[in-house]
C-alpha cells in the first residue's frame, strides 16, 4: 500500500498542471467560441522565457516567473489582435472554423521560431527546486509541492477576478451573451483581449511550472495542450469548476493506470473514459449540449 | 421629473435598415419627445425589433439617421450608443443566464463608476420590482418567464439613460403575468421616462400609449393617436392582409 502515496502524488501534481492549462483554454473557448491551437504553444513560450531570464540573464526568480507571465501575456493579446478579431470581422459566421486553422498555423510558427532560437535539445528549467519532505512512508518532493499551490493559489486568483470584480464580471456576462453586454456598454472587444491577456499569462506560468518537472523543448506545451481540450470536452465547455474537478480526477486516474498497467495505457484510458462520457452526456459532464458559457 | 421640452429626446429619419442582402425597415422616420411613450405596433415579422435593434446599434445602419437629445448616433458601436444614453431592453430579455439577479442588474450599472448612485438605483428597482429582491441571489436560467421579464427591465432602468426601448415585453407571457408587466410599464411613463415600445397586439398599448405608429412591412402606414387607430381600416388590412 505504501505505492499509492506517490501515485497519488504524481497524480495531483499532474491534475494541477492540466487544470491550469484547461483554464486558460477553457475561458477563451468559453468566451469567444475559439479553440486556441496555440495554447500549448504560449505554455512553451513561458517556459523558455523563464529559462532565458533566469539562464542567460541571471534575473532572480520571481522576475524569472514574471517573465513568463509577461510573454504569454503579449503573445495572447498579439493573438487577438492579429489574428482573432481581424477573422471575427471578416466572417464572423465561419470564426470558430477559421480560428482554429489560423492559431494552428500561430501554434507551427512560433514552435519553430523556439526551435530555430533555443535547438531542438531539451534544456533543463533551472526555476526547480530539489530535495523532499518525508512524510513517514513515502517522500514529497518540494518541486510536486510547489506546483500544486501555484497551480491552486493561480485557478483561485482567477476565480476571485472573474467573481468578485467588475472587469471579471463584464467577461462572463460576455461570455454569456454578447449582444446583452453591447447593450449595457461593455466594450466587447476590448474584454475578448482581456481574456486572450489573462489566459495567456497563465499559460506562460503554466509552462514554467510543466518545464520545471519535465525538462524544456519545442514541444513541451503540445501534452498539456492535448490534456486541456480533453478536460475542456469531458467537463462541458465553459463550466471553469468542472474542468478543475475534471483535470485532478482524470489526472489522478491516468496515474493509477500508469501504475497499474503500464505508463503506455495512460493515454488510450483517458481517450476511453472521453469516449463513455461522450456517448452518454454529449455536452459533458458539467455543460449543457446547446449552450456555451462561463 | 422630465423638464418641458421642445426638442424631441429621440429622432429616427429615413432609416433604411436589414439583414444581409435584404432592407427590412424601407425608411422609418419617427420622434419620441421627453416624457413620452411612443408605440410601435405591426405583425411580427415585420421589423419591430429591427428598429429598436438598428437605434440601440446592434444593426448597422444603412440610409437615414439616429439622433438623441442633438446627437448623432447612427454609426456608432452598441456600447457607444448605449454609453450616450439609449437603454434596450431587448425581446427575449437576453438575460445572462449563469449569473445571479443581482449580477444581472449590476451588470446594468456597468458604465457607472459613482457607487452611490448604483446603489440608489439599485433600491429603486427593488421598489419597483419586489419581486427581484426576494430573488436576488437566484441565478437568471432558474427564473420564471415572468420573472426574467422583470430582470430584463430592472436590468435597463439600472442604466443611467435619457430614452428606454422595450422590445414587445408581452411575448411569451401568461395574460395575467403581461397585465403586471405592462403596470410597471405604466408606472415607468407616470415618473416621466421617455419610453419607445414595440409591441404586437395594438389592444395592449391602446390606454398608456401617447402616440402609435402602425408598421408593416418595414414602413409606417399609419401614424397617430391610439383611440383613433382602432377603428381604422389600416389595421385590419396590417394584421389580416388586404
Amino acid at each position: 500500500m505504501e505505492i499509492i502515496g506517490p501515485v497519488l502524488v504524481s497524480g495531483i501534481t499532474t491534475g494541477a498542471l492540466y487544470a491550469l492549462a484547461t483554464l486558460g483554454l477553457s475561458l477563451v473557448w468559453g468566451s469567444l467560441g475559439m479553440l486556441n491551437m496555440a495554447h500549448g504553444t504560449l505554455l512553451t513560450l513561458g517556459g523558455y522565457a523563464a529559462f532565458t531570464a533566469a539562464s542567460q540573464l541571471g534575473l532572480p526568480v520571481p522576475l524569472a516567473v514574471l517573465a513568463a507571465t509577461a510573454v504569454g501575456g503579449v503573445i495572447g493579446a498579439l493573438i487577438f489582435v492579429l489574428v482573432a478579431y481581424p477573422l471575427s470581422r471578416r466572417s464572423p459566421e465561419t470564426f470558430e472554423t477559421t480560428i482554429m486553422i489560423a492559431t494552428f498555423g500561430v501554434a507551427l510558427t512560433l514552435e519553430n521560431a523556439v526551435l530555430r532560437l533555443y535547438g531542438g535539445q531539451p534544456l533543463g528549467q533551472p526555476l526547480s527546486v530539489g530535495g523532499a519532505i518525508n512524510l513517514g512512508g513515502f517522500a514529497l518532493p518540494w518541486q510536486n509541492l510547489i506546483i500544486v499551490v501555484s497551480a491552486i493559489a493561480l485557478m483561485g486568483a482567477t476565480a476571485l477576478f472573474l467573481t468578485r470584480t467588475k472587469a471579471g464580471r463584464a467577461i462572463r456576462a460576455t461570455a454569456q451573451n454578447p449582444d446583452a453586454a453591447k447593450l449595457m456598454g461593455v466594450p466587447v472587444a476590448r474584454v475578448y483581449l482581456q481574456v486572450l491577456i489573462l489566459s495567456g499569462m497563465l499559460a506562460g506560468v503554466c509552462g514554467v511550472l510543466v518545464s520545471s518537472i519535465t525538462q524544456l523543448s519545442p514541444s513541451l506545451g503540445a501534452d498539456p495542450m492535448l490534456k486541456a481540450f480533453i478536460m475542456c470536452v469531458v467537463a462541458g465547455l465553459g463550466n471553469l469548476p468542472g474542468a478543475i474537478i475534471t483535470s485532478f480526477g482524470l489526472a489522478i486516474v491516468e496515474a493509477l493506470v500508469q501504475f497499474l498497467a503500464g505508463a503506455r495505457w495512460g493515454f488510450p484510458a483517458l481517450l476511453a473514459i472521453v469516449i463513455l462520457v461522450l456517448i452518454r452526456r454529449p455536452g459533458g459532464l458539467f455543460g449543457r449540449v446547446e449552450v456555451r458559457r462561463l | 421629473m422630465v423638464e418641458p421640452s421642445n426638442s424631441p429626446c429621440l429622432v429616427v429619419n429615413g432609416l433604411v435598415t436589414g439583414y444581409d442582402g435584404r432592407n427590412v425597415l424601407t425608411g422609418i422616420s419617427l420622434s419620441v419627445d421627453p416624457g413620452e411613450l411612443v408605440t410601435v405596433v405591426g405583425p411580427n415579422g415585420h421589423g419591430k425589433s429591427t428598429l429598436l435593434r438598428a437605434i440601440s446599434g446592434l444593426l448597422p445602419v444603412r440610409k437615414g439617421s439616429i439622433s438623441l437629445n442633438g446627437r448623432v448616433i447612427s454609426g456608432q458601436p452598441a456600447h457607444r450608443v448605449a454609453a450616450n444614453g439609449v437603454i434596450h431592453v431587448p425581446q427575449g430579455d437576453l438575460l445572462f443566464a449563469g449569473m445571479s439577479v443581482l449580477e444581472n442588474l449590476l451588470m446594468g450599472a456597468y458604465l457607472d463608476s459613482d457607487q452611490a448612485a448604483v446603489a440608489r438605483r439599485l433600491e429603486e428597482v427593488f421598489t419597483l420590482l419586489p419581486k427581484l429582491a426576494e430573488r436576488q441571489t437566484q441565478i437568471a436560467a432558474s427564473l420564471s418567464g415572468g420573472e426574467r421579464r422583470m430582470v430584463g427591465i430592472g436590468r435597463g432602468l439600472m442604466m443611467n439613460g435619457s430614452v428606454m426601448l422595450i422590445d414587445e415585453p408581452s411575448l411569451g407571457l401568461a395574460p395575467i403575468i403581461i397585465e403586471q408587466i405592462y403596470e410597471v410599464i405604466a408606472r415607468l411613463k407616470a415618473s416621466g421616462r421617455t419610453i419607445l415600445l414595440v409591441e404586437e397586439n395594438p389592444a395592449r398599448v391602446a390606454d398608456i400609449a401617447d402616440r402609435i405608429h402602425l408598421l408593416d412591412n418595414g414602413a409606417f402606414v399609419w401614424s397617430g393617436e391610439p383611440a383613433v387607430l382602432l377603428q381604422r381600416d389600416e389595421l385590419l388590412a396590417t394584421y389580416l392582409g388586404g
